[in-house]
């Protein structure tokens, strides 16, 4: 069967409406914006790079000055599954018995523009993080978290601080991360930003893209996200358009699943998210270009191969393997190149790696994911350099939360604040963002000497995710009146805008 | 729920007047406190009432023949089984659900069919002689052979239900480790049918949640150097196994405080208190050396994956342990068994344990977004079977099965009851009602992860101790989401599976599903299934679409999509068969194709995919 035309699509999906087969989920968006060539110097995409189950952003960015690489060292470089990294200048020990810390090397040094008296280093396996901030391309937000309003230490041992709900629960964290509320919320701020642009949009349900699962960061009030599968939309049937050999099967097959024929609301719901499936595939099946077919991928890359753009070396075995972070953030860019075919001007994607829950087998487990987030982070900046879009497009790290300092043995617990990058050519990179946390030690009943750290050596926030949200949406256009609206807590903050975003 | 409860104890006649009491109270609470349902859910309400009403009248008149029918069997069997079979549609149509539920509560369970087998093929696997693929994926293949060929359909299914909430996942275990989740998987089989506090007690001593969840060679606080105890387990077993983040109702809404606010049931230092108690708890074999508790393999036990986790005394913490408003008071001398015993009776006597336990089967057999009298009515049988004992799964079971809601004949007409079946459930109904049979005899279909080309779901293979879907899921954009229904399964429906599901079946339905013999180099997946009946019919679009939509929607009457399934069966005509038979092939390729477009179409319809 052929393939319909933008305006075929666009009388059968009024028809449809008409009909009232479809929710609202379907009925307000159409999947093509305005048919103008979006320019580079009206498109703008942030992307949201979710670091899944609670990175432990002591083991990300390290405080190497002799106070805090003493507290470091001592709380968690332990026997017998020492958790600590090595200091900066060690030579990586290619050495499969020795301690895996020395397999790794030391931490890798960083000089911030403004370094608080401090000195800083990144995991031994994030070289190309590094490269990004020393080439002021990536930011460093460090202690950030949900919170109300500023909170001291104090405030929180003698429980007189309002806090965010269910801290330390992964669920209910993700959930406060992206939504600014506790499991349940159903529009994050993703969605809400890219929102009041869905004009310029042309409606599209483009607008708002997560890969690989449910994230309620990129769902809007009314624009529900557009999930896609790792490799790109997946058409229903055959390439040929017929079902076991004939073309009115394979309609009547797309008819069934568009169609409820009930009031059931799962039936409507179903139905509706086999529209927006069955259309959006349509769409994409001409506009998206192939992954071998731009700066974003190898041409020619045989079937069951990995693509070397999309390979990195896992430090825990030494084996070249696929980066899942890269391959989704393969498919945001063959989408972000699809944008003038699309006719989007301003759009939000969510990719995620998960893993990050490190309890136990902390020091391999961690090394191999932060080895994932630092090459795909090289890897999207060098391809959107390539694309002429570096400046249009801001990526930025969130997660559940940080971890504890403690080590239990040979892991780590969950914990509050962390640290967090941003990267583009709009960031002011370079720098380390907000009052760099000071490390302490433990006494014999769990009670730390930092102020900046709870029982467990959990880190109290000291910026905000409202802050560090509202900083990210005002780059994407949002006014600084919308942003109090958006993010509820942030005029309890005296700073609103961390000035990390040119 | 009163009126229920005596239900159980009550002789059949006065029995069903009682439900049918419990039905109308239930429907008065609904009525007057009508929270987050809406007026489509009042609606329905309304338009059960007089259904209900017509319903009754027609059953007093033939007070005494009363039995399921047809469409009410295959219904309850369809939540409580893989997959409506014929026998059991029988047993249910002529002795009722009790009776059914009886037979299933007597079949013992199969003590280890799942450790054993993994064993065998292991064994099989490293002896080398064939090319068995990695023991890993023989989980997945015991789980289809149990759930498509078990007669102990109810146990299978409530395991699967508990192995969505006590959750281990194969995916995070390595190796011969996968032996621990087949064994765990026994223990869900085992326990399905026992006392709430037995199962948690042997959930949280298995090695496989021991390496899940970490608190398996857990060490006690060491302060010289910094070292405090593993978390991961206390949080978890009360946020996801037991009791649930806020204090609940006994009917599964929130209980708020005099500012009006939820109130949390547990905080960070409650977390500390009882990440003490499971300090010093390793793999179990005859002593309790350091080897033995590091797991070196000088000391492994060969059943350590499979026999539970046991104390460590000299790495259990001897401080105090406060958590839930308990005090375990420190101890001159480590006693991990007493600790964990006060841990354990805390947790399992918690009050939201029956709502939260409760709502959950409930989404996991019956309806996504049960209503409060429901979940108050199970929660009451959770707390009391009636004779006293707080905790009998069985009990527990058959509440929710025989729930006035789940049982009234308003719910299949309503527009919001009822669930969105899991993927896996789909697929192992379609293998049932179509006769799946092995060629191995081993069933093997492995994994299924992929929503692109699969099912975005593996049975004991969830992405984290979260399981596949939240039960607190609300899926945004919706008309679930516009009236605040959970929807756990939408978590795993997007733009990207419903055409993969689709997809996926497609094959299923041409090729059967799984690999091609133990070796995946045979000619055809293992598991195939029989349309020989279907064959028989497809001449005749109508017949073939009549009998494929009765076997895989029970027999409803849905004009609308038999119309559109008999016009795809007739896009393809059957050429006339010339009087050589020289064009068999091609008219025997047109037969199944016809066979094929029908079940595939229903397989797609939202008619086969909500469980109302």
């Amino acid at each position: 069967m052929k393939h319909i035309s933008r305006r075929d699509f666009l009388r059968r999906a009024s028809a449809l409406s008409a009909m009232g087969a479809v929710s609202p989920l379907a009925m307000n968006l159409a999947g093509i914006g305005n048919a103008v060539a979006a320019t580079a110097a009206d498109y703008k995409a942030l992307v949201c790079v979710y670091l899944t189950g609670g990175n432990d952003a002591y083991n990300t960015v390290l405080a190497t000055d002799p106070a805090s690489w003493g507290a470091y060292t001592q709380v968690r470089c332990q026997d017998p599954d020492p958790i600590g990294l090595r200091e900066p200048g060690v030579q990586a020990l290619r050495d499969s018995t020795a301690p895996f810390s020395d397999q790794l090397g030391g931490a890798l040094p960083i000089a911030p523009m403004h370094n608080q008296g401090r000195s800083f280093a990144l995991h031994p396996s994030m070289s190309g993080v590094r490269d990004l901030f020393e080439s002021r391309r990536l930011a460093v937000v460090s202690n950030v978290g949900p919170l109300l309003r500023p909170t001291t230490k104090e405030d929180y041992d003698t429980r007189t601080a309002l806090l965010p709900p269910r801290l330390f629960s992964h669920n209910d964290q993700q959930s406060v991360w992206q939504s600014l509320r506790g499991e349940g919320a159903t529009a994050g701020w993703g969605g809400r930003l890219v929102e009041p642009f869905l004009a310029d949009n042309g409606g599209s349900m483009f607008s708002s893209i997560t890969m690989q699962g449910a994230a309620v960061w990129v769902n809007g009030v009314s624009l529900p996200s557009y999930q896609m599968a790792m490799t790109g939309p997946i058409r229903i049937g055959d390439a040929d358009g017929l079902l076991f050999g004939s073309a009115v099967a394979q309609a009547k097959l797309e008819g069934i699943m568009r169609n409820a024929r009930s009031t059931h609301v799962m039936a409507v719901d179903h139905a509706a998210l086999s529209v927006r499936s069955n259309d959006a595939e349509r769409i994409l099946r001409d506009a998206l270009p192939a992954a071998g077919a731009g700066p974003w991928g190898t041409p020619d890359v045989v079937p069951g191969a990995i693509d070397p753009l999309l390979a990195y070396t896992n430090p825990d075995n030494g084996l070249v393997e696929q980066n899942s972070l890269a391959a989704q953030m393969q498919t945001v860019l063959r989408t972000i190149a699809a944008r003038g075919a699309l006719g989007i001007k301003r759009q939000v994607f969510f990719v995620n790696l998960d893993g990050f829950d490190t309890h136990n087998e902390h020091a391999r487990k961690h090394a191999s994911l932060v080895a994932r987030l630092s090459h795909a982070l090289a890897y999207l900046d060098t391809t959107l350099r390539v694309m002429g879009l570096a400046d249009n497009v801001t990526a930025f790290t969130a997660s559940d939360f940080g971890r504890g300092f403690a080590c239990n043995g040979d892991g780590t617990d969950h914990g509050w604040g962390g640290h967090h990058f941003v990267l583009g050519g709009a960031v002011r990179g370079g720098d380390v963002y907000g009052e760099f946390p000071s490390y302490g030690v433990s006494d014999t009943l769990g009670n730390y000497s930092s102020e900046d750290q709870l029982a467990n050596g959990v880190l109290l926030p000291k910026l905000s995710v409202d802050q560090y949200g509202a900083t990210l949406a005002q780059w994407f256009g949002q006014s600084a009146a919308d942003s109090e609206k958006m993010f509820p807590n942030l005029t309890n903050f005296a700073v609103q805008n961390l000035g990390f975003m040119a | 729920m009163q009126g229920f409860q005596q239900g159980l104890l009550m002789p059949a006649g006065k029995r069903r007047a009682a439900r049918w009491l419990t039905s109308a109270i239930a429907m008065a609470g609904l009525l007057a406190g009508c929270g987050g349902g809406g007026t489509s859910e009042t609606a329905a309400t309304a338009a059960a009432a007089s259904e209900r009403s017509g319903t009754l009248a027609a059953r007093k008149r033939s007070e005494s023949a009363v039995m399921p029918t047809r469409a009410e069997a295959t219904r309850f069997l369809t939540q409580a089984t893989f997959g409506a079979a014929e026998a059991d549609i029988q047993r249910v149509m002529n002795a009722g659900y009790d009776a059914w539920l009886n037979d299933q509560f007597a079949m013992p369970a199969n003590p280890s069919y799942y450790y054993n087998r993994y064993k065998a093929e292991d064994a099989e696997a490293k002896a080398g002689g064939t090319k068995v693929r990695a023991g890993g994926d023989t989980i997945f293949s015991s789980f289809y052979t149990r759930a498509l060929t078990a007669p102990d359909q109810l146990r299978q299914r409530v395991s699967f239900a508990l192995s969505q909430i006590m959750v281990v996942s194969a995916l995070d275990v390595n190796g011969d480790n996968t032996a621990a989740v087949a064994s765990y998987t026994d223990m869900l089989n085992r326990n399905a049918f026992g006392n709430y506090r037995s199962l948690l007690q042997d959930a949280t001593l298995h090695p496989a949640m021991g390496d899940y969840l970490s608190h398996l060679k857990n060490r006690k606080e060491d302060n010289r150097i910094g070292r405090v105890p593993d978390q991961n387990f206390a949080r978890e077993v009360m946020q996801l196994f037991s009791i649930g983040l806020v204090r609940l109702r006994l009917d599964g809404t929130p209980r708020l405080g005099a500012d009006g606010k939820v109130m949390e049931t547990y905080t960070q230092s409650d977390i500390i208190g009882l990440s003490r108690v499971f300090t010093g708890w390793s793999w179990g074999g005859p002593d309790t050396s350091e080897p033995r508790f590091n797991g070196l393999p000088s000391a492994r036990d060969p059943e350590r994956l499979h026999i539970p986790l046991q104390a460590y005394p000299q790495w259990h913490s001897t401080m105090e342990k406060t958590f839930l408003g308990v005090t375990i008071p420190a101890q001159a001398t480590a006693d991990p068994h007493a600790s964990l015993k006060t841990a354990l009776d805390t947790i399992a006597n918690h009050p939201n344990v029956g709502p939260f336990i409760g709502r959950q089967l409930i989404q996991r057999l019956v309806t996504s977004n049960p209503n409060a009298g429901y979940v108050r009515r199970v929660a009451n049988v959770f707390n009391n079977n009636g004779a006293g004992v707080r905790g009998d799964m069985k009990a527990v079971v058959r509440a929710v099965l025989l729930d006035s809601d789940a049982r009234s004949t308003w719910a299949p007409k309503s527009p919001t009851f009822g669930k969105l079946k899991e993927p896996v459930l789909r697929l192992t109904a379609f293998l049932r009602h179509y006769g799946a049979t092995s060629d191995s005899g081993r069933y093997l279909i492995v994994r299924t992860d992929d929503p692109g080309l699969a099912l975005a779901q593996t049975p004991l293979r969830s992405n984290s101790v979260f399981n596949f879907y939240r039960p607190g899921y609300v899926p945004a954009g919706s008309q679930a989401g516009a009236q605040a229904m959970t929807v756990p399964e939408m978590q795993i429906t997007h733009e990207g599976s419903v055409a993969g599901y689709v997809n996926y079946m497609r094959n299923v339905v041409d090729r059967g599903v799984g690999l091609k013999g133990v070796d995946n180099l045979g000619t055809r997946p293992d598991v195939q299934i029989s349309v020989q009946a279907e064959l028989g019919v497809s001449t005749d679009s109508a017949a073939l679409v009549d009998m494929v939509m009765g076997k895989l929607l029970a027999g409803q009457s849905l004009p609308a999509l038999r119309t559109e399934i008999i016009a795809a069966v007739d896009s393809m005509p059957l050429p006339r068969l010339k009087p050589d038979n020289s064009n068999l092939a091609w008219y025997e390729t047109v037969q199944r194709r016809r066979v094929n477009i029908a079940l595939l179409l229903t397989l797609a319809s939202h008619e086969y995919l909500i469980q109302r």
